[in-house]
């Protein structure tokens, strides 16, 4: 195994955000009901035309540039032939000979390059649904715009290449282009996989890999076939160069088709559709809404907030954790303070909402207001996350529930001293224990003191209370 | 009632508007005669009893009009003449059938062709040859033989046809009418079922330029459903009528008046040359060298497309289906039993030619070519206003007599052929008659998008002829 080396490429398609398809006007909202979303067009009927969605255009100059891709500014489309059910036409309109963008490169916060070979349009098919002994079509997709990226053969692992997908899906996700959702088909990837002995400049016979459906997927299929094929190669055989499926649940890679049963797509340009120019006008403007890169950002958040790079890490994992996270520092300058608040309770009580993310109400400065009153010791630990189980999906003003809920902590020593004096009175074997100097059985008396105060006291205060107590 | 076969369709809608008719007595006149003299030529593959029409006003409301088989009308069959499709109700308008419902036309039918519009003489129908008027045992041409039948024996007033390699214009001439293909982009081709998409365009069959130029003015323009459309403002056409053509140049290219012209015809066409100079237009013997490729280069183009267009009938989603064992099966079963030999054959050269291996030999070979022959006619277009030339190098030939040769099929198209290739309009027009009392056909080609001038000079030689009053007397009559 460690005799070789392992290359691979990959080829992701992801679904762009357009409100309409990119050859009709019908719409490409996902889960509609079957062939609901469909026109004589996107369903190939006789004598239809495809009139290009210049939105499409626009997302996908974006994804160029963002990947630092050069752009044909000339570019037309292809034909790609061959019969399936879920192609209406029989045909994809794709690009071949002249993607849209070309020579790119992503790079990974390690540092780590990876050169992109291509970036260009085409069209999605649409879906096929067995069920009861038949095939079913739903057309809704089909139409639906799709950027294929195709990567350089420069990922020398599968780590490597859950890595590039990790960060690719960021970028489409930042500059707004694609949900990139892998559930929802809006986000596929396909892997090439070759071995070859270290130091050999020449690139083995390669295996196409399909069918994985998470990035996970894609990390276990290409493991498996690293040992498939370092097996083989130790045992003196040939690769074979073909197109094999991953199977989720046997967890292995089986052949799809051999080289000679490969299509021969015949491309040639696509006649219905005149070549087109993307002009310097639509670069500037898509440049302007590229914008700050995650790369960029990380750069940024470890200058500006000077938190722990894996912390700062899984904040710019989401964009939305992100912005939520500049907003509220905006608000209470203690990044620290925040990015704990937010990695811990905030994440924990999101985690228990039904849509996650999309369920939060809280506005960024009402989270921000929380973590103060916590820093300000106005609102103990306890208190702090009830508050904010309390508001998080309803957006409520803090200071009302705090004085509904009285939240607000108490640390004045004359509202503290009863329950003192009655926790140590209660409790004579935590309190033998800790002048015997087992400190620990200090904490038992702090929990009594908040049990008692109903989770209001200043544990701090409670717990020098308590000692001068005791040690009276 | 007066015979309307006598009068052209402006003069009858001239009746329509002096009121001396009404449009439904103009529609079952013609449905009348379709129904009478047509089971002699079989130029209709459906007639409707009640015209499909829309609300629209224009000159030539109310006249019934009829589409070849491969223009989608809304809730009516469309087959291209093909078992394939020998079902097919078409779900949506083609863009001149939304034209001319505004236009307040009526459809009275669609007509025959050769399937999928692969032929140059409407024998490759699944419905059987259409019959020339002039001689039933002769072909009509093709592939809109159907159209010109039917205007040429007076069925209809006018008609629209498709035109990929000469398939108005052939047909018109052997037929004895006008057949007219625009500028590619000048009509829309929405709705109409796709044969060779850089070459397709629709246009108007009609008895003289007069009505020409007015269904012209009904079909063109932009159209936002086709990329191809141009964003032009169309002129009035019917402006070039009667005018001077005095000045005008024409140039007649010597590579087409070489072997294989018909002695008859090239005598025909000469002549029409002395009525132009004799009315004023100056003649000129022109070159256009690369004229010996565009045959081999639009059967390479055109079939390569087709292959790729015809893909979509594959019994999945309409159409014909025969069911199989695997997907395979019903590919094959379906494609096989659908398909007629011409069909297949074109499938099979246009699959060829782009196959990998094959492709930068034949297909990207072909593009160059067609470049070639475009600058061809830039040059020539520097020194004349308009090309004359023969349509055909024969007039019709007999019913089954070029069936069983393919390529000398193909060459019957060999000076319509060109015009495609380089997306330049050119009609055919009756120019006399052969011995056997067999139409003639000149052509006319002219510069992008400049229509007007063709009709201009088509429109001051019909002006002194009588070709195209000439009526064929059908066997029953």
């Amino acid at each position: 195994m460690s005799n070789f080396e392992i290359v691979i490429g990959l080829e992701v398609h992801t679904q762009l955000k357009t409100e309409s398809k990119i050859f009709c006007s019908c719409s490409t909202k996902f889960q509609s009901p079957p062939n609901s979303n469909i026109c004589p067009v996107c369903c190939g009927y006789p004598g239809v035309l495809p009139v290009f969605n210049k939105r499409a255009l626009e997302l996908a100059v974006r994804v160029s540039l963002a990947l630092e891709c050069k752009i044909n500014q000339s570019i037309y489309f292809e034909r790609k032939n061959y019969f399936y059910p879920d192609l209406p036409k029989d045909y994809q309109i794709s690009q071949y000979k002249m993607p849209l963008g070309e020579r790119g490169i992503l790079e990974f916060p390690s540092g780590k390059k990876i050169n992109i070979n291509r970036v260009h349009l085409e069209e999605d098919a649409g879906k096929l649904i067995h069920k009861n002994d038949c095939s079913w079509v739903d057309f809704n997709r089909a139409g639906t715009p799709l950027l294929e990226i195709v990567s350089e053969p420069d990922m020398r692992s599968s780590q490597e290449a859950f890595d590039y997908l990790t960060y690719l899906k960021l970028i489409l996700q930042y500059i707004g282009v694609s949900n990139c959702d892998m559930e929802k088909g809006s986000l596929r990837c396909d892997a090439n996989i070759s071995l070859r002995k270290k130091g050999d400049p020449k690139l083995g016979t390669k295996v196409e890999l399909k069918n994985m459906n998470s990035f996970k997927g894609v990390r276990a299929a290409l493991e498996f076939e690293v040992k498939r094929q370092a097996n083989a190669l130790e045992n003196g055989e040939k690769i074979t160069q073909e197109t094999r499926l991953w199977d989720v649940e046997k967890l292995k890679t089986m052949v799809m088709r051999t080289k000679e049963q490969a299509h021969d797509y015949r491309y040639f340009p696509e006649p219905d559709l005149l070549d087109f120019s993307v002009s310097n006008e639509l670069i500037e403007k898509e440049k302007a809404l590229v914008g700050e890169l995650p790369i960029e950002r990380r750069k940024r958040f470890l200058e500006e907030y000077k938190i722990d790079q894996k912390e700062i890490d899984v904040i710019l994992n989401s964009i939305w954790l992100a912005d939520f996270f500049e907003q509220a520092n905006k608000f209470y300058s203690k990044p620290k303070e925040l990015s704990n608040w937010l990695l811990g309770p905030f994440l924990e009580q999101v985690n228990t909402l039904e849509k996650g993310f999309d369920s939060v109400k809280i506005s960024a400065k009402k989270f921000a207001q929380i973590v103060k009153y916590f820093c300000e010791k106005k609102l103990n630990n306890l208190s702090a996350k009830k508050a904010l189980c309390l508001s998080i999906a309803t957006d409520q003003d803090i200071d009302s529930i705090i004085e509904k809920e009285g939240l607000a902590q108490v640390s004045g020593e004359d509202q503290l001293s009863l329950f003192v004096k009655e926790a140590v009175k209660e409790n004579p074997k935590p309190v033998k224990e800790y002048l015997e100097g087992k400190d620990q059985a200090i904490m038992f008396l702090v929990g009594q003191v908040m049990k008692k105060s109903r989770g209001k006291a200043n544990p701090q205060v409670a717990r020098e209370m308590l000692k001068r107590r005791i040690e009276k | 009632m007066e015979n309307l076969i006598n009068i052209n369709a402006s003069q009858i809608a001239g009746k329509l508007t002096a009121q001396e008719l009404n449009k439904e007595e103009v529609f079952s006149f013609f449905n009348d005669r379709i129904k009478k003299v047509d089971p002699f030529l079989g130029s209709f593959v459906e007639s409707y009893d009640q015209p499909v029409s829309g609300e629209g006003k224009s000159f030539l409301s109310g006249l019934p009009i009829a589409l070849k088989d491969n223009i989608c009308i809304r809730g009516k069959k469309i087959t291209c003449a093909s078992k394939i499709l020998a079902k097919h109700i078409a779900v949506y308008d083609a863009g001149v059938v939304g034209r001319l419902k505004r236009a307040g036309l009526g459809i009275i039918g669609t007509t025959n062709m050769d399937e999928f519009a692969f032929g140059s003489s409407t024998e490759n129908s699944c419905y059987g040859p259409t019959k020339n008027p002039w001689d039933i045992t002769r072909v009509v041409g093709g592939s809109s033989g159907g159209s010109a039948a039917a205007v040429a024996a007076r069925l209809v007033p006018f008609a629209l046809g498709s035109d990929t390699g000469g398939s108005i214009r052939q047909p018109a001439c052997l037929c004895g009418v006008v057949g007219f293909k625009p500028t590619y982009g000048r009509v829309s081709r929405f709705g109409l079922i796709a044969f060779g998409s850089s070459l397709d365009q629709i246009g108007p069959i009609t008895t003289d330029f007069t009505d020409c130029a007015h269904l012209l003015n009904i079909i063109c323009g932009h159209d936002h459903r086709d990329s191809t459309s141009a964003f032009l403002d169309v002129p009035d056409f019917t402006k070039s009528l009667n005018s001077d053509i005095k000045g005008l140049k024409i140039g007649m290219p010597k590579e087409y008046f070489s072997q294989g012209l018909n002695q008859e015809v090239k005598i025909a066409v000469e002549e029409a040359k002395r009525i132009f100079e004799e009315k004023g237009a100056e003649v000129i013997e022109v070159s256009l060298p690369h004229t010996e490729y565009a045959v081999a280069t639009y059967y390479i183009i055109a079939s390569s497309e087709a292959s790729s267009n015809l893909q979509r009938f594959d019994g999945i989603r309409y159409g014909l289906r025969v069911k199989g064992a695997s997907l395979e099966e019903l590919y094959t079963n379906s494609r096989g039993q659908g398909f007629g030999e011409e069909a297949k054959r074109r499938i099979f050269l246009g699959t060829y030619s782009l196959s990998s291996g094959y492709y930068d030999a034949y297909y990207l070979k072909a593009l160059k070519a067609r470049t070639l022959i475009r600058r061809d006619f830039d040059q020539v277009f520097k020194k004349v206003d308009a090309i004359l030339t023969p349509t055909s190098p024969t007039t019709a030939f007999k019913i089954g007599e070029k069936a069983s040769d393919p390529l000398s099929m193909y060459l019957s198209d060999i000076y319509t052929i060109s015009t495609n290739l380089a997306g330049l309009p050119a009609v055919s027009f009756p120019c006399g008659f052969s011995s056997s009392k067999l139409p003639i056909g000149a052509q006319l080609i002219g510069k992008e998008f400049d229509e007007s001038t063709l009709i201009k000079l088509g429109s001051a030689f019909q002006n002194c002829t009588d070709f195209h009053n000439q009526i064929p007397k059908i066997n029953h009559e």
